[in-house]
């Protein structure tokens, strides 16, 4: 940076008596731009190292004696930033002051950057990022942040675990008011952003003529509304869009939460079958075996009691059964009801060798339940049918290629029935498991979606 | 405590308090710097000022640091590049510390005997991590600084205009170490102060400055 022969502004009147070691009262000023002559008000007190006519941009430095020196005359023009210079507010429990404003950007992601000022509390940074209205507020940080080895570059520190989201170098494009260190449009700096929202690390390089320094910020998150009312603005604050680098993720925040109470509803529906399911009688209404397949069964039952409902289960089975099937039409009808309950069922099983591997397929034995069966006396009726590809009628001319016909296949000769009632209904007992997982799924699919938003932003979107 | 004999600045008559291994003593009342050897006093004359830079301590001030009572009994202001920084010269009741005092952020230390051979303050690159008095720390601020001025009593002479050379470290739980290469930026034993970083409101200060506006 070149610094011309500063103009001189006359020294303020209190440099003229010697300090008397800092005890009087630190004043503000009220100043004229060696430039444009409008109005600078000084409020940083004494570690200013730049101050930057809000009207026309000139850069003036304070010297020793408290005179400011003209070093870079501007005349740009003066630019609306969303909080005003000097405004007050109320955060983390203190009051600052906006005492200067610098808008930086990174290719494509400007913000603009309030520096707040307490004398006795120092500075901290509040951040307002222009594409998608979030907020943040920054303050450096005395330890020094550990690197994780691994694949992903991250840090620790204070025992939490911040991944790296992006490293760019920053430019000033515009900057009003006083500050600390020698602001100057166009300068760049290199920062990396580490996040673990709604914290994060801002790691920054700061070089100089003679020094180097590595300034370590944390970040946290700051809601819209939060900053309008600690600085009392009138209207609602510009709206946030997208996910904002630091922005919560309630859905990953309550992941824990939603996980455990998932495990504890779990183990109580556990539980719950449990008391159910041995509370079932499962007593047996009527059982045949070894019937026929040339006749019809009619049989007459009694289910539960008259005036309640009962579940029950009909099981249908069929034997020899390779590569065959067996079907029994099976109808309940009631002796002093109406609606007569009927249902096909079929008993399959097939097997075979394929590419070298064997498979299987069907069900030997089929089981159906009927949930809420008024109690009463029914006819059974039992219509089976059967495969009989391979029954010795259908070798009309006695080859018997095989004993059991074509080669693997044995079609049925004789089914079975049971019929059993108060049984334990699996298929509602199942019921709430989804359920109970769902809550948690879809909460771990959103916090996924909001993530992958987030991250869209960073040096790692795709 | 041990009572100090009364001196007076030998340029304006004003008592000049000495106290513990104090060297020099900037005096109060006519801003001249006096160096203290054996029982001689001697005159640098007015040497020193000290600017600005808007820290809300004051000279005099009394708190206390992890249970320990002490008084800030002199300053030594340095100034460098980036601005200028104090460094407050402590006196605790059974030894001397420092506080580091830049723009806000302030950091005790106290001097530890025998430091460890590190390499030369140009080998010392920034963001790299060296052991420190049995732990690790990290370089995160190398600069060169000219004494810019003093106030109240130091344990050395403080020259204005000579260039010093110092490097900042901190630990991972906010340990703070600060290695002072004086005025060899060659030296390969840098003297060692070890503490860490601190609010102002632990300091627990009895007094500190006014400023227009404020009141915490």
């Amino acid at each position: 940076m070149t610094e011309a022969t500063p103009e001189v502004t006359r020294p303020r009147p209190a440099e003229a008596t010697p300090r008397r070691l800092f005890r009087d009262e630190a004043r503000t000023e009220a100043v004229q731009c060696l430039a444009c002559g409008g109005p600078v008000a000084l409020r940083g007190f004494g570690a200013i190292q730049r101050v930057v006519c809000p009207a026309c941009g000139s850069l003036l430095r304070p010297e020793d004696s408290g005179a400011l020196a003209l070093i870079h005359r501007a005349a740009r023009a003066h630019q609306e930033s969303v909080l005003p210079l000097h405004a007050r507010g109320r955060l983390d429990g203190a009051t600052w002051e906006i005492v200067g404003i610098c808008w930086r950007t990174v290719p494509g992601w400007p913000w603009q950057e309030f520096l707040l000022y307490n004398p006795y509390r120092g500075y901290r940074y509040l951040a307002y990022s222009t594409n998608d209205g979030h907020w943040s507020l920054g303050q450096v940080i005395p330890g020094a942040p550990k690197i994780v080895p691994g694949k992903r570059h991250a840090i620790t520190y204070r025992g939490r675990r911040y991944r790296h989201f992006s490293g760019a170098d920053a430019y000033v494009t515009y900057a009003e008011g006083e500050f600390p260190w020698q602001v100057q449009v166009g300068d760049a700096a290199h920062i990396d952003d580490f996040v673990a929202p709604p914290h994060g690390i801002s790691i920054e390089e700061v070089a100089a003529s003679d020094g180097v320094e590595l300034t370590r910020t944390a970040m946290r998150h700051l809601d819209a509304t939060e900053v309008w009312r600690a600085f009392e603005q009138p209207g609602k604050p510009p709206k946030q869009k997208g996910v904002g680098m630091l922005a919560p993720n309630r859905w990953r925040e309550q992941a824990l939460s939603l996980w455990l109470s998932c495990l504890v509803l779990l183990v109580a529906w556990y539980f719950a079958v449990q008391h159910v399911s041995a509370g079932a009688s499962e007593r047996e209404v009527f059982q045949a075996t070894d019937l026929r397949f040339d006749g019809v069964l009619s049989q007459e039952v009694t289910i539960g009691e008259p005036g309640s409902s009962t579940t029950v289960e009909i099981s249908f089975t069929a034997y020899p059964l390779d590569n065959s099937w067996a079907f029994a039409e099976v109808v309940l009808i009631p002796i002093d009801g109406e609606e007569a309950i009927g249902l096909g069922m079929e008993a399959s099983s097939y097997s075979g060798f394929e590419d070298g591997e064997s498979w299987s397929e069907g069900d030997r034995q089929v089981d159906h339940v009927l949930g809420r069966v008024a109690g009463g006396r029914y006819l059974l009726q039992v219509t089976p049918e059967r495969d009989t590809s391979a029954l010795a009628a259908n070798d009309p001319l006695g080859l018997r290629l095989g004993t059991f016909g074509p080669f693997g296949v044995r079609s049925p000769d004789t089914w079975a029935i049971r019929v059993r009632e108060d049984v334990f209904l699996t298929r509602y007992a199942t019921l709430p498991v989804p359920i109970i997982l769902g809550f948690p799924l879809l909460a771990w699919l959103l916090g996924r979606r909001r993530e992958r938003k987030r991250w869209a932003g960073s040096d790692y979107g795709t | 405590m041990e009572r100090e004999r009364q001196v007076s600045c030998p340029q304006c008559g004003a008592p000049a308090p000495f106290r513990g291994t104090a060297v020099s003593l900037v005096c109060e009342h006519c801003g001249s710097t006096v160096v203290r050897t054996g029982v001689d006093l001697r005159l640098l004359g007015r040497v020193s000022a000290v600017v600005d830079d808007g820290s809300p301590l004051l000279l005099g001030g009394k708190g206390s640091f992890a249970g320990r009572g002490f008084e800030l009994v002199g300053r030594l202001q340095l100034r460098y590049a980036r601005g200028a920084w104090s460094e407050w010269y402590l006196q605790f009741a059974d030894g001397v510390g420092w506080l580091a005092d830049f723009q806000g952020n302030y950091a005790v230390t106290t001097p530890v005997a025998g430091g460890p051979e590190l390499p030369g303050f140009y080998n010392m690159a920034i963001g790299t991590w060296h052991e420190v008095q049995g732990g690790e720390h990290m370089v995160v601020d190398k600069r060169a600084a000219r004494y810019q001025g003093a106030e109240g009593v130091l344990p050395f002479v403080a020259e204005p205009g000579l260039t010093f050379f110092s490097l900042d470290l901190a630990g991972p739980d906010d340990q703070f170490v600060s290695l002072d290469y004086g005025v060899d930026p060659y030296g390969t034993r840098p003297a060692v102060y070890l503490g860490r970083a601190v609010e102002l409101a632990e300091l627990g200060l009895d007094r500190l400055r006014r400023f227009e506006g404020w009141r915490d």
